[in-house]
């Protein structure tokens, strides 16, 4: 392969690569590092590429590596991340004149209830140990094949399964106990709380009824649930979106909270 | 201990110094799988309702904490004794040692055992104070033959 057949395939990939490394670091400064190096390291070894994967899954490879170095003495984050972060935006007197500044002057700080749900399952996925966060969100917001991921996490076929049904149970426990929208004991109201904020003369109930998971909230099957996250995730790109300058704000606004946490 | 047949039922025999329960069942997955629901310790409360917390670390020559529903007020401070991925994990205390085996006996069939023998010169004075395991080692049994098939199946 050419440099130049690799650098239009590791186009078509970038901005799938970005927000995979983005959800995983959660942070836009690292992300940028991450997919630059992943290009740089790619090209310098493009002879070792054999063609036994495809490009897109031999670059997410690469990044990955790159991502899971660069996480490796971070901690992991509590489930009750939102809850934590949510306390210190109160208490910060800087926290709302930013974002007032931010829906000033971005065309990208509109409050939509999908993106917060896709930066809460973003925060959420984060307490799962690295390797069953990479391995779900390759598989249900990528649509990598278990084949492809064990490639990409260079691991066996029965230990990317383990990590995705662990991480599954373990991300439905979390919103069943957690997530008001489809439990009425939940505990976080977040969603509906910034909703308000931001768009108070919307009806929250209205609102939350357009969202396909809220409206099945009584499914007994609860893996369905996350799976509607899931695909609210996959047609939302985290850099561009109607809410994507909002979003990334709060992202690393917890992300700086986790690191002193 | 007794020949154990592959059925998921205990077995236990008891002796005046010592007692032994074993249980063995076959299961449809690779034993990397049923490897990783063993040796990952705060995982456990997730899928094996015999077991209420595991604190530390499975690995060689770690020491781990156990809390067991047959006997929730004791927190059993155990040693990783043995640990050779995806064949045997040994842990236990100065009283007794359980053994866990994997072994492939088809294409992606394993067959699993799980044996505990306490005893010790003073067991007799406190063997009836020790619950049956019995019950125990068929539920961890079939906790584990069901967690493992459902992830063997994940597509």
């Amino acid at each position: 392969m050419t440099t130049e057949q690799f650098t239009k395939e590791f186009e078509l990939a970038r901005p799938h690569l970005k927000s995979y490394i983005l959800r995983i670091t959660a942070s836009m400064a690292d992300t940028e590092d991450i997919v630059q190096d992943s290009y740089i390291k790619a090209s310098l070894k493009l002879d070792t590429f054999k063609g036994d994967s495809t490009v897109k899954t031999w670059i997410f490879t690469i990044a990955s590596n790159i991502a899971k170095d660069n996480l490796r003495a971070k901690k992991r984050w509590p489930e009750t991340v939102t809850d934590i972060c949510r306390e210190k935006a109160l208490n910060n007197p800087d926290y709302f004149p930013e974002i007032a500044n931010l829906m000033h002057t971005s065309p990208q700080a509109q409050f939509e209830i999908k993106e917060h749900i896709t930066f809460c399952l973003t925060c959420i996925s984060k307490s799962l140990p690295l390797e069953q966060q990479i391995c779900i969100l390759l598989k249900e917001v990528y649509d990598f094949k278990v084949s492809e991921i064990v490639e990409i996490i260079e691991s066996t076929e029965a230990m990317v399964k383990y990590y995705l049904h662990t991480s599954r149970s373990k991300m439905t426990n979390v919103y069943e106990g957690r997530c008001a929208l489809i439990n009425k004991e939940g505990t976080c109201h977040q969603c509906s709380e910034l909703n308000g904020i931001f768009n108070p003369k919307q009806d929250f109930e209205v609102e939350k009824n357009k969202i396909e998971f809220a409206k099945k909230a009584n499914d007994p099957n609860r893996q369905n649930l996350l799976d509607l996250r899931f695909k609210i995730m996959k047609e939302i790109d985290p850099f561009n979106s109607n809410g994507s300058a909002l979003q990334l704000h709060h992202l690393e606004h917890n992300k700086k909270i986790m690191e002193n946490f | 201990m007794t020949t154990l047949t592959s059925n998921g039922k205990a077995l236990t025999v008891k002796k005046t110094f010592s007692r032994e329960t074993g249980v063995s069942i076959d299961i449809q997955a690779d034993k990397s799988i049923i490897w990783a629901l063993l040796t990952n310790a705060n995982d456990y409360p997730r899928w094996n309702s015999t077991i209420i917390s595991i604190d530390g670390t499975i690995a060689a020559n770690e020491k781990i904490k156990l809390k067991a529903k047959l006997d929730p007020k004791r927190e059993f401070k155990l040693s990783v004794k043995e640990f050779q991925p995806e064949s045997t994990l040994v842990w236990g205390d100065g009283m007794g040692k359980r053994i866990y085996t994997l072994k492939t006996i088809g294409n992606n069939l394993t067959n699993f055992s799980m044996n505990e023998k306490i005893g010790g010169p003073i067991f007799p004075l406190f063997a009836k104070m020790i619950p049956p395991f019995d019950q125990a080692f068929e539920q961890f049994a079939r906790d584990l033959k069901s967690e493992a098939e459902t992830i063997s199946k994940t597509k």
